[in-house]
């Protein structure tokens, strides 16, 4: 359970790297948005789901099923927020009148 | 190095701080200064949350990066005036430099003086704390030390900064609010309409209405279950204060006015005050000094120590409710620039 | 020099004292004064929390033997839970007067329709 734990950790790490890496090289701004909510969600997902697993180690029983139920709450409302937020900023930056990426121009 | 566990963490952490503070003042786009500033609220949170000051860093990430980041936005929307212009004064600048260098020069020379990071036997951590943490339990029956010290020990510091809170809510109404029936004599034009209309989106308004009344449930347990872990009446008043000024943003601003009219909010906001320092005059009536719960035993279940128990519990809900109101009032104001009528 | 690291947090805290400071000074810009502000409060609550730490110390929420009775801490293993009781205070006032702070802009750039020192001043010269 431990190492399942860690597992989902590193994972996690490895989709915030590839977050942060599409941030800074999509070239428009709804290809950013985009990789920074689809991202940004995942990782935090799973690496809160290791944290579940890491506990199980310390605690038991009867805490270890309310640890693990506040934490998929939270996950819950981190899965409704983010892309909710994703998509408000997208929607706004269409009205402000960002223009998307053709391939042909520069 | 004094043995922090992991004190490579904090060590990355305070770096970033430092970065995060100056690239939060350097950047031209304002917007983008408070967004930065809010990130920058964020990892201080975790600093001191990692030094073992939880309660400390549920409230700044529940004020500092929550709800000043949206102060700051509103103002900035309500304006208009996004991008800070380049200015001169190069000079001016570098003698403030020099000033600045000197003052901190001389902060630092009183660092060989400072106790060690981590020492548990400096005089910091030797006169009262002690008889805190040893009495908490025996005096007044809650095992948040931090609760306890806030709302029964130094209860009179927890009355008065409840009332700074007010006070502000009331000087920003009285700087801003302008009467409707004034409104075309004196005030100028409205500042500056936006460049856009952000209009209304469905999905933004499902998921704020799905999220409102979980926000406000964990709200009410955070000041609820203060006495027994991270919590009380602060960190449960900023999120009440934070779900509505989501119902605000994410609906209209007359959606929430429709709900809590004017005058409700703001006698709303006297009234924790007064539950508050009624609870004190209460104890005086029973015979005891001003705020000692210990004396309510008479009127409530239990004895000396449950009373102060439930004294902390019932100053805490005043707490809340002053500081739930204040924030939405403080909103309300920064964003229809005093007007009541639209905003963010 | 030996002091220099062990003492890292008290460097880190003038640092950002400092910053705050110049921005409040040098910056032309209001919302950058009342930001510069902030930075200046939240290095003061920085100082406080991290003389109020411990090594290897606990958090100040007493943890439940058996039964609702309580076991005897031992307070060098407790982190001081007076500096954070301070900066709690500190911390709501803080963003008062950050409300206050900002208010006072927005009316400022009602009259005067900018955020700039100098223009304001110049406006008000007129």
């Amino acid at each position: 359970m431990d190492f399942l734990g860690y597992i989902l950790i590193c994972a996690g790490l490895v989709f915030f790297l590839g977050t942060t890496i599409g941030l800074l090289r999509f070239p428009d701004f709804y290809t950013r948005m985009h990789a920074a909510g689809k991202g940004d969600t995942l990782s935090t997902v799973m690496i809160l789901i290791g944290c579940i697993c890491l506990s199980s180690t310390q605690v038991d029983g009867m805490e270890l099923l309310l640890l693990a139920l506040k934490i998929l709450l939270i996950i819950n409302f981190i899965f409704i927020g983010s892309p909710t937020a994703t998509h408000a900023m997208m929607d706004a930056g269409n009205k402000a009148g960002a223009a998307p990426w053709i391939k042909d121009s520069k | 190095m004094s043995t922090l566990p992991i004190w490579q963490f904090d060590a990355l952490l305070l770096i970033m701080v430092v970065l995060f503070a100056v690239v939060a003042l350097s950047i031209r786009n304002l917007m983008g200064a408070a967004i930065v500033f809010g990130a920058y609220s964020f990892m201080m949170c975790l600093i001191w949350a990692g030094m073992g000051a939880v309660d400390v860093a549920f409230t700044e990430a529940a004020v500092g990066a929550g709800v000043s980041t949206v102060f700051v936005m509103s103002t900035l929307y309500n304006t208009g005036a996004t991008m800070h212009r380049r200015t001169g004064g190069l000079a001016f600048k570098l003698f403030i430099g020099v000033v600045v260098t000197v003052a901190g020069v001389f902060l630092l020379s009183a660092l060989p003086d400072l106790p060690a990071w981590g020492d548990p036997d400096s005089p910091v951590n030797a006169a009262v704390a002690p008889y805190y943490i040893t009495h908490t339990i025996a005096d007044a029956h809650v095992p948040n030390v931090v609760t306890s010290v806030l709302a029964d020990y130094r209860g009179f510091d927890t009355l008065l900064e409840t009332t700074v809170v007010f006070i502000a809510c009331i000087a920003i109404y009285s700087i801003l609010r302008v009467d409707k029936a004034k409104l075309e004599t004196d005030e100028p034009a409205v500042v500056a309409a936006p460049r856009y209309d952000p209009g209304d989106s469905l999905i933004v308004r499902q998921a704020s209405r799905f999220m409102v009344p979980f926000m406000q449930l964990f709200a009410l347990y955070v000041i609820a279950h203060g006495h027994y872990s991270p919590g009380g009446g602060f960190q449960g008043g900023v999120i009440l204060g934070a779900s509505l000024i989501l119902l605000a943003i994410s609906f209209d601003l007359k959606f929430l006015l429709r709900q809590w009219s004017e005058k409700t909010l703001m006698m709303l906001v006297a009234s924790g005050v007064f539950l508050y320092a009624a609870v004190g005059l209460a104890c005086v009536f029973m015979g005891g000094n001003y705020l000692d719960y210990g004396e309510l035993n008479s009127i409530l279940p239990g004895e000396r120590d449950m009373a102060r128990s439930h004294g902390i519990l019932l100053v805490e809900i005043g707490v809340g409710i002053t500081v739930m109101f204040s924030m939405i009032a403080i909103h309300i104001n920064l964003a229809s620039n005093g007007r009541f009528d639209r905003g963010l | 020099m030996q002091n220099l690291i062990s003492n890292f947090n008290y460097v880190i805290v003038v640092i950002l004292m400092m910053i705050g400071l110049w921005s409040m000074l040098a910056q032309k810009n209001l919302i950058k004064k009342c930001i510069g502000m902030a930075i200046f409060q939240t290095g003061i609550i920085l100082f406080f929390i991290s003389i109020g730490a411990k090594d290897n110390a606990l958090i100040p929420i007493l943890t439940e033997a058996a039964n609702h009775t309580y076991h005897d801490p031992d307070v060098a293993k407790v982190a001081n839970p007076l500096t954070q009781i301070l900066m709690l205070t500190a911390i709501v006032v803080g963003v008062a007067t950050l409300g206050v702070g900002l208010a006072l802009a927005q009316k400022i750039y009602q009259q005067h329709s900018s955020f700039d020192e100098d223009e304001i001043l110049e406006n008000q010269r007129k």
